[in-house]
């Protein structure tokens, strides 16, 4: 086990610093010249070159990747065009929303949260949940009915379902506010209320997919060697489907739901731009239209490090599950 | 004896303005509204308290919604129209507009006592004094050492963004960082700038800027304490000298700005303190913002969107009496035309053809209708102080391809429209339309964000493509020099993308320039006339119309007449 988490430990930074590099390159690579949003209206060759010595644009890349790093671990000084000190994890400065890109990730990120790991929870609830009820009842009036929501939902579009929810909710009905986000620890209501079309929205679409899946797996599971022989062993129906047969069937759901969510966290951005809301993923847009490359960089890097850690979630999950998966 | 601007009278500009009429089915857009322009000579007209907004209430939250952030708060960086907007609620400055929103505008002192005073009648030394009992959000008073130092702050090249005209005026050049450092000569002020006492301030240019008294309106001539200069940080909480002081501010969320009870309305001829609060939320796209008026309901009930109405959602309003009667339209002063290069069509014939070919109805009608365009024939848009209104090649509202052809005499000149990608309709149109009358037009598309600069470039290949520009005042001097002065062509980056140099013309320019801003505005008019008429550089197409919604509780929104978008100084939320 110790093994197994060093090794993916060393995997993980590999690829982290991996998406780094390139993430850094970018910066320089991108047409956008990045001392253009330092210049005033009438900016001439001479002045960009001095801001671009200023901003120390000038010096080896690897001088100045080693310095973003540094700044990520221990800080570093931007200087005064670029707020002064910045504390770690520093990973720059944002011309765009004057302040710090960490000051900036360190607001949308609990927003990003409070929308995807609610409505994550719901849709692995619901769809999961029923998806085991319709193989379980397969045949029945449920199981259709399951399918009918399964395929209906996954043949929705996002900000189709949201705008529906908004416009009958919210401006018809007038029964939710209008989504905002307000911190859970200040105001959990409010907090519940802003976000509780989102979490539908986004439970509505998934939860659709995982109840086709689940199904799926479902009656694989049941038709296998073991669950016949535990039925045959004469244990109860809810062990057998509880204990043996479920644990089988949600292991491919948890790779999913672990790349799902991964992603999602890396930025909601059709669920946010729906809403109204300022997550990661649209700030993650706004970053690209705007040019803002060290935010462009810092949110991809962020996006990097959920996926990777939810893969290495996803492989502990896995053994906790299914006990014939070893780790090692 | 100090001499005021305009020292013998208040010069009344322009006279035919006629106002946006508010109905029960809300406000008709007055498509032929113009700017009426004053600058006061009466200290009285700079005094507070301004005039009660009829019916307006005290209290409230009055919540304004926005899909991004405001990208600048810093008064001496803010140049964002939605910046330019709000800051009047924040930061004072030397000079204000009183607008009634209607088109009659008064160029008044705002922490000044007058809107300046030219020394030497030579527009090369301009003196302010300073009002008294004026202070910022802390209970300090604002001196004429504060207002000095917000100046001198603008000419930190750290803090990007803002207009540079002062700088570049009191330094003589565009490099005006260079002439002089801020960082390293804080305690003292930029060359040309001086504080003789506690309550005069006093600009000495080696040139003549007449339009000094319009620049030192934007809010870069903002007062601050040396002491409360947080460098770029003051973006996200600058220190009020004005009506409101920011309490709250998330950067793309949210802006809560509460009355400063320092603010005094007898000092303030401009601005009123009637919302307990102002609410930026930043986030719902136009669409959602929209559609949160429509509903009514919660914060949206007392605010407006400040995206507009989006065209998706304009025939549901216009089509429900209810709604409509909580619009807002207005011409606004963002002009567009169809610009000609004139090193490429240097035929006087085939610029004048074009003027008689275009069919500014059909344009209009693809560019999204009367609800967003209003036609334009003249090279100022009507809310220029001094406009005045003329056709130089009546055509009719469709164009007269006839005519066009007859100026042409059996040519068939052979044109490249250079258009933005992401409008090829407006390609397909003109295309269309000015074949009709002989031309031949060859379509080339320029990727959208390189077309700004590509335009700007002498040796680009188009001989005719769309530009458009908003003055930052309502001076002709902000738009006729600026646009079709030839000695200022270079070799990027140009103004001038017509590419027209006429030496009579530069003259009059200098002439007109060298005049008392209150006398420049009539002869404004008259060059603009002159240009048409005798070189025809441009094909003037239509003026930009704004159409906002607000909702049932928001009252007092007008939308200003120096930049086109809605003004929150009278702001109030029905109780």
């Amino acid at each position: 086990m110790v093994r197994f988490l060093i090794k993916r430990l060393l995997s993980v930074s590999l690829t982290l610093f991996a998406v780094s590099v390139v993430s850094f390159l970018m910066f320089f690579a991108l047409p956008r010249d990045p001392v253009t949003g330092m210049c005033p209206k009438n900016c001439n060759a001479e002045r960009l070159e001095r801001v671009r010595q200023e901003l120390g644009l000038n010096d080896p890349k690897v001088e100045q990747y080693a310095a973003y790093m540094k700044g990520i671990f221990v800080g570093r000084d931007l200087g005064s065009a670029q707020g002064g000190k910045c504390e770690a994890p520093c990973l720059g400065y944002s011309y765009v929303n004057s302040e710090a890109v960490t000051d900036t990730l360190g607001r949308v990120l609990p927003v990003t949260l409070s929308i995807v790991i609610p409505a994550a929870i719901l849709w692995l609830l619901l769809g999961v949940g029923l998806g085991m009820l319709s193989a379980l009842r397969r045949g029945t009036l449920i199981d259709r009915l399951a399918i009918g929501f399964s395929l209906t939902g996954a043949s929705m579009q996002l900000y189709f379902v949201g705008a529906l929810l908004l416009l009958i909710f919210t401006y018809q009905l007038k029964i939710v506010p209008v989504p905002h986000y307000t911190s859970i620890l200040d105001n959990p209501l409010d907090w519940a209320s802003g976000l509780v079309l989102a979490w539908i929205a986004l439970a509505f679409l998934f939860s659709a997919i995982y109840a086709r899946l689940a199904r799926a797996q479902m009656l694989e599971t049941l038709s296998e060697d073991f669950v016949r022989t535990a039925r045959a062993k004469g244990l109860a129906k809810r062990t057998v489907y509880g204990r043996h047969a479920l644990r089988a069937a949600i292991t491919p759901l948890v790779t999913i739901a672990g790349l799902d969510v991964g992603a999602a966290l890396g930025g909601t951005v059709i669920t946010e731009t729906t809403f109204g809301i300022q997550g990661l993923g649209r700030t993650a847009v706004y970053a690209v239209r705007g040019g803002d490359l060290p935010m462009i960089m810092a949110t991809v890097l962020i996006a990097a490090v959920f996926v990777v850690i939810a893969n290495l979630v996803v492989d502990l999950l896995y053994a906790a599950i299914d006990p014939r998966v070893r780790l090692s | 004896m100090r001499m005021r601007v305009a020292a013998a009278a208040a010069l009344v500009l322009v006279v035919s303005a006629a106002c946006s009429k508010t109905t029960e089915e809300g406000e008709e857009v007055d498509q032929t509204r113009t700017a009426t322009g004053v600058i006061a000579t009466d200290p009285k007209d700079s005094l507070g308290p301004a005039a009660e907004v009829p019916g307006a209430t005290k209290g409230g939250t009055f919540t304004v919604i926005r899909e991004n952030k405001i990208s600048h708060l810093d008064p001496q960086r803010v140049y964002s129209f939605a910046g330019l907007m709000n800051a009047p609620l924040y930061a004072r400055s030397l000079t204000a507009f009183k607008d009634d929103g209607k088109g009659n505008l008064t160029l008044v002192g705002d922490l000044a006592e007058t809107p300046g005073t030219n020394v030497n009648k030579d527009c090369k030394v301009w003196e302010y004094k300073v009002k008294d009992g004026v202070k910022f959000e802390d209970g300090t008073p604002i001196t004429s050492k504060e207002i000095a130092y917000g100046i001198a702050r603008s000419f930190d090249p750290d803090l990007t963004g803002g207009p540079t005209y002062v700088q570049e005026w009191l330094a003589d050049t565009a490099d005006y960082d260079t002439k002089w450092n801020f960082k390293a000569n804080k305690a003292s002020l930029p060359p040309g700038l001086s504080t003789p006492d506690a309550k005069t301030i006093k600009f000495e240019f080696t040139k003549p800027r007449c339009d000094l008294p319009f620049a030192l309106s934007l809010p870069s001539s903002a007062p601050l304490p040396p002491a409360k200069d947080t460098g770029v940080n003051l973006d996200n909480q600058p220190f009020s000298s004005g009506p409101y002081k920011i309490t709250k501010h998330t950067p793309g969320v949210e802006l809560v700005m509460e009355r400063n009870e320092h603010w005094d309305p007898k000092t303030d001829p401009v601005r009123h303190q009637y919302p307990e609060k102002f609410v930026w939320k930043f986030g719902p796209d136009p669409d959602a913002a929209a559609n949160q008026v429509i509903a009514d309901t919660g914060d949206a009930a007392a605010g407006l969107a400040f995206n507009g109405v989006p065209s998706a959602l304009v025939s549901r309003v216009e089509g429900d009496a209810a709604l409509k009667g909580r619009t807002i339209t207005s011409p606004t002063p963002s002009a567009w035309r169809l610009t000609i290069n004139t090193q490429h069509v240097t035929d006087l014939a085939v610029r004048q053809a074009l003027n008689y070919a275009i069919d500014r109805q059909g344009f209009i009608t693809v560019y999204g209708g009367t609800t967003v365009a209003s036609p334009l024939t003249t090279l100022m848009p009507p809310a220029t102080i001094g406009y005045k209104e003329y056709d130089a090649y009546p055509a009719g509202p469709t164009g007269n391809p006839e005519k066009a052809k007859e100026l042409l005499a059996g040519k068939t000149p052979e044109l490249v429209l250079g258009i933005g990608d992401d409008v090829p309709e407006l390609g397909t149109q003109l295309k269309t339309n000015l074949e009709k009358a002989g031309f031949k037009i060859t379509v080339k598309t320029i990727p959208a964000d390189a077309k700004l600069d590509e335009t700007k470039k002498k040796d680009n290949p188009w001989d005719i493509w769309l530009d458009q520009w908003a003055a930052d005042w309502p001076s002709g001097a902000a738009i006729l020099p600026v646009l079709f002065d030839g000695r200022s062509i270079k070799a990027e980056g140009n103004s001038n993308t017509s590419y027209f140099n006429n030496d009579a013309i530069n003259a009059e320019f200098d002439r007109v320039l060298a005049l008392d801003p209150s006398a420049q505005a009539a002869e404004w008019s008259k060059i603009d006339e002159r240009i048409m008429k005798e070189q025809a550089p441009a094909v003037p197409l239509f003026v930009e119309v704004a159409y906002y919604l607000h909702g049932s509780k928001a009252g007092g929104i007008f939308i200003s007449s120096v930049f086109g978008y809605p003004a929150f100084v009278n702001a109030y939320v029905k109780q």
